[in-house]
């Protein structure tokens, strides 16, 4: 297999800090209302208490990009090297195509330069031989990079509750799912 | 003050209005034609390579505000604007990383809602706000403090309010202000920890904590009161590598926090019975014999004294129905914390905010210490430390000018972060309670507070008894705020100076948790006429002597990196190994001290030895055992907590607009069944209120608070009124005077109700 790098989320780690997201707000300032990467709460279904367990989310830089696929002017392109999705705003005429087919909502709309733009898995600082921000920030190492091509972590999975499936795509990404502690509650 | 005032001020803080108003008065000024924010520009996203090393100028930054993680920063600076931040690799404590919070900051010198001149508001709390000149804000002030003078024949009309909205150490340059006037009032504790310094320094002689990075070593964590996962982020991994090693935690906790979720055992504990929990659980370690023998015996005292009590007056029954803690799980625990070696206790700020808060510190130290945890790596009764803040104090230790007078009798006042170690003199300084503020400032006669300073502090979204604090702003003659940003406190205040951020000023930071220490390099140039809290006190010498000559002993002109110099001393240069500050340029330094606090075993009490009865605190008014403590008796249907949020320290970082993508509003958190006894549903608009006032916000229903709690965050929030302060009173936690001069103030002990709006 060729080399993906992957974002590897830890939900037993993550303590939904935010850190990661607003360490990319921080390299990149984003327009108001522009995010590329979020922190989301998992629903009480999945996890039993609220605001406890999260996913930090941004692009997945898919095996089979669907944004790259349906853009009309080419303004995607996947490097070779480590499979990164670079989108390209020069290129880009804001045609919204990416950002209404991309399942996982990674590109977002720039209301200032009417042009999509996404996580660029900070591919600037891969090159200078940098984490991303975003990894580089997490405080519990529960945000990760991994090379799918030799990933191998017995725990982890692809499609935890809560993350859309969507092989066609393959998105690069992995979870470990959290944990819960026992529980002594006292009577009322 | 007449009916169409207290309109104005009711209009000032009820809505939104005044902010409005004053950003107009910005734009008339001509201030957002230069909005900042077009300084810092998007990285374009088509950007070919950035280079990172050499393209930027690389600074030293360190973050002051009142957090354990005391942050090294880096700043990325060019073409004179801040860029990006990262955390400084060198520190192992945060490993190149920063918060939430931290990451926030690159916006906060460019934040289009900076305040960016001085400013006068034509009737406090109107909203009537103009823009002037630092020489007329500064002639105006000091023509006041003239004129106060010459009525009293002293400055104590002259009152100060300050804390952690900034703890580099230049800018105690606020204090020496004060000091180089005369004899002033300050307000004097901390709203944060007293109550628990005093109980450590009863029982150890100091407080002093182990590094925190040696949590590792520890093969079972009690996390009782603390939640490092919101407010020490850094210290999360050494837990999790503690627990990867094998170690078990525990987190006890009236809520389900998010450090509970991460722990092997969550203990939902009825909220300050956290004492009586300890001494259940002391109470079955001495009866199975499982207490550390030969270590109670040969460094501590009152140990015998402290088993009759516990045998005589502690059942884990008892502890138990107190607690809410099922018996077996006491028995269980304590068990395996007193075989485990080494096993360490974390002593949140939380849990000492009660009307037992000493108290329950106390029975706590005593669980770490007679099992033989106190001064091992891996053990400790862990709750902060001053040891790496030995500064020299220079920008607060002024002369005071000639003949100055003051108040006769009594003691100076001294805080947490005081060192100067005041000499006897015949006059003092007047020392309130700032725990009190409200109280102080109504009542404080003879002479009455005539003029209020306010810097680093927001006091009307810090301090107690709300709607009792904006009584209490309307009696001062003046109130001048310094700050960087339209806060609750500057909607009040008449006269706003603005404020230097960290990156436009020089300093020096310590941690009271970790033990690295990091130099803070002025980056980038202020922002429009920001001044730092020297260079404010420099230019109100310069206007006081000319007016007045000698009037005041502060020098009229200072340089904030020379001032930055002057704090440092052979001694930290020895704790830190250095030669230089200069040193720190390259990375902050870590102090060469023995990673367990007391490893020694020499003692900071009179008997020199760990002390289970100490007669200090018995002459101070307090039990000399670690005894247990009643609670404050309820006074409305549910307990009210308001703990921290994670994306804001205190009332700061909240209102910054990177921030608000995150955290859009507040909510207040209620228990299903409580919101069902209630008709309350998820979503619902409601209203929380008790004897002291009210809050309108919306709820979240969750399991993770107790039936019996309702729970919102301190906040402060540009555009929105919102202020937990207003529910909460000043009652005062057991102990704190001690130390910080004033006890602290039991900010968990409130109650109040909840109805649909």
């Amino acid at each position: 297999m060729k080399k993906q790098l992957a974002f590897y989320i830890d939900a037993k780690r993550c303590i939904g800090c935010f850190t990661c997201a607003m360490a990319c707000k921080n390299q990149y300032h984003q327009e108001s209302g522009v995010i590329w990467r979020d922190v989301y709460e998992l629903k009480e279904e999945i996890y039993p208490h609220r605001e406890r367990a999260f996913y930090s989310l941004a692009c997945n830089h898919c095996e089979n990009p669907t944004c790259l696929n349906v853009c009309p002017v080419v303004a995607y392109y996947k490097r070779e090297a480590d499979g990164v999705v670079v989108h390209e705003q020069d290129k880009c005429i804001g045609c919204g195509n990416c950002i209404r087919s991309c399942p996982y909502g990674a590109p977002r709309y720039n209301p200032v330069l009417k042009r999509a733009e996404k996580c660029s898995f900070c591919w600037q600082r891969l090159d200078d031989d940098r984490k991303p921000a975003c990894v580089l920030s997490c405080p519990t190492e529960a945000l990760q990079i991994v090379d799918l091509a030799e990933f191998d972590e017995a725990n982890a999975v692809q499609y935890p509750a809560g993350f859309p499936r969507y092989p066609s795509l393959n998105p690069s990404v992995r979870f470990r799912l959290p944990a819960m502690p026992k529980m002594i509650r006292r009577k009322l | 003050m007449d009916k169409r005032d207290a309109e104005s001020v009711k209009q000032a803080i009820g809505c939104p209005m005044s902010r409005r108003k004053f950003l107009r008065c910005l734009a008339a000024a001509g201030a957002l034609a230069a909005m900042p924010g077009g300084l810092l520009r998007s990285f374009d996203a088509k950007a070919g390579k950035i280079i990172y090393e050499g393209d930027y100028e690389i600074y030293r930054n360190a973050c002051p505000r009142n957090c354990y993680d005391t942050c090294s920063i880096k700043s990325y600076v060019k073409d004179g604007v801040l860029q990006f931040i990262e955390g400084a690799k060198e520190s192992t404590f945060t490993d190149g990383g920063l918060c939430v919070k931290g990451y926030a900051y690159t916006r906060r010198p460019y934040s289009p809602d900076r305040i960016k001149y001085p400013m006068i508001q034509d009737g406090r709390g109107s909203g009537n706000w103009r823009r002037i000149s630092w020489d007329e804000a500064m002639d105006m002030i000091a023509k006041k403090l003239v004129e106060i003078n010459d009525k009293d024949d002293s400055m104590l009309g002259l009152g100060l309010t300050k804390y952690s909205g900034n703890f580099g150490i230049t800018n105690y340059a606020v204090e020496g202000m004060m000091t180089s006037l005369g004899y002033t009032t300050r307000l004097v504790g901390t709203p944060c920890w007293p109550a628990g310094i005093d109980a450590q320094n009863y029982d150890l002689g100091d407080m002093w904590c182990n590094d925190p990075e040696d949590m590792v070593n520890s093969r079972y964590i009690i996390l009782w009161g603390a939640n490092p996962a919101w407010n020490s982020v850094h210290t999360m991994k050494y837990i999790y590598a503690a627990q990867d090693r094998g170690a078990k935690v525990v987190c006890i906790d009236p809520v389900f926090t998010q450090t509970a979720a991460k722990a092997d055992v969550y203990w939902q504990v009825d909220t300050s019975m956290d004492g009586a929990l300890a001494l259940g659980m002391a109470r079955h370690i001495l009866d199975k014999g499982l207490f550390d023998k030969a270590w109670v015996e040969e460094n501590s005292v009152g140990f015998n004294e402290f088993a009759d009590y516990l045998r005589n007056e502690i059942t884990v029954q008892w502890a138990s129905e107190k607690s809410g803690i099922p018996q077996q799980q006491i028995v269980e625990v304590a068990e395996e914390f007193a075989a485990a070696k080494p096993a360490t206790i974390w002593i949140g700020y939380g849990l000492q905010r009660h009307v037992n808060g000493g108290a329950t510190v106390r029975s706590i130290d005593a669980l770490a210490a007679m099992t033989g945890n106190v001064g091992k790596t891996g053990g400790g009764a862990r709750y902060g430390h001053m040891r790496t803040w030995g500064f020299n104090y220079h920008a607060l230790l002024q002369k005071r000018p000639e003949g100055a007078k003051g108040f006769l009798g009594g003691k100076g006042p001294k805080g947490d972060f005081d060192f100067s170690g005041d000499e006897e003199a015949e006059y003092t300084d007047r020392a309130l309670n700032i725990n009190k503020t409200a109280e102080m400032l109504l009542t404080a006669d003879d002479p009455p507070i005539r003029v209020l300073w306010i810097s680093c502090k927001n006091v009307l979204s810090q301090d107690f008894d709300r709607p009792r604090m904006l009584e209490a702003f309307k009696k001062p003659e003046l109130i001048v705020s310094v700050e960087q940003f339209f806060t609750q406190t500057v909607e009040l205040s008449d006269i706003v100076l603005p404020v230097t951020t960290l990156f436009e000023e020089s300093t020096i930071n310590a941690s009271y948790w970790h033990y690295w220490l990091s130099v803070n390099e002025q980056g980038i140039k202020p922002m429009y006429e920001a001044k730092s809290n020297t260079e404010i006190a420099a230019a109100l010498s310069a206007r006081m002597n000319k007016l007045k000559p000698g009037s005041c002993t502060f020098p009229t002109e200072v340089d904030t990196r020379q001032w930055m110099i002057k704090e440092f001393n052979q001694d930290i240069y020895d704790l830190f190994g250095i030669d230089s500050w200069q040193d720190l340029k390259k990375g902050p330094a870590k102090a060469k001290m023995h990673p367990a606090s007391w490893h020694d075993l020499e003692f900071g009490t009179p008997s020199k030895k760990y002390e289970f009865r100490s007669d200090l605190c018995a002459q101070h008014g307090h039990q000399a055992l670690p005894k247990f403590k009643a609670a404050r008796k309820p006074y409305d249907k549910l307990r009210l907590l308001t703990p921290h949020t994670k994306f804001g320290i205190h009332s700061q970082f909240i209102n910054i607009d990177w921030m608000e993508e995150f955290n859009k509003k507040p909510y207040c958190y209620l228990h299903p069944t409580a919101a069902s006894e209630r008709g309350i549903t998820d979503g619902d608009q409601v209203r929380v209120f008790n004897k002291v006032g009210e809050v309108e916000l919306e709820v979240k229903l969750t399991q993770n608070v107790p039936a019996d709690v309702v729970m919102m965050y301190e906040a402060w929030f540009r555009n929105n009124a919102y202020n937990c302060q207003n529910v909460v009173d000043d009652t005062s936690s057991d102990m704190g005077k001690y130390k910080t001069g004033a006890p602290g103030v039991a900010i968990h002990d409130q109650f109040a109700d909840v109805e649909k709006v």
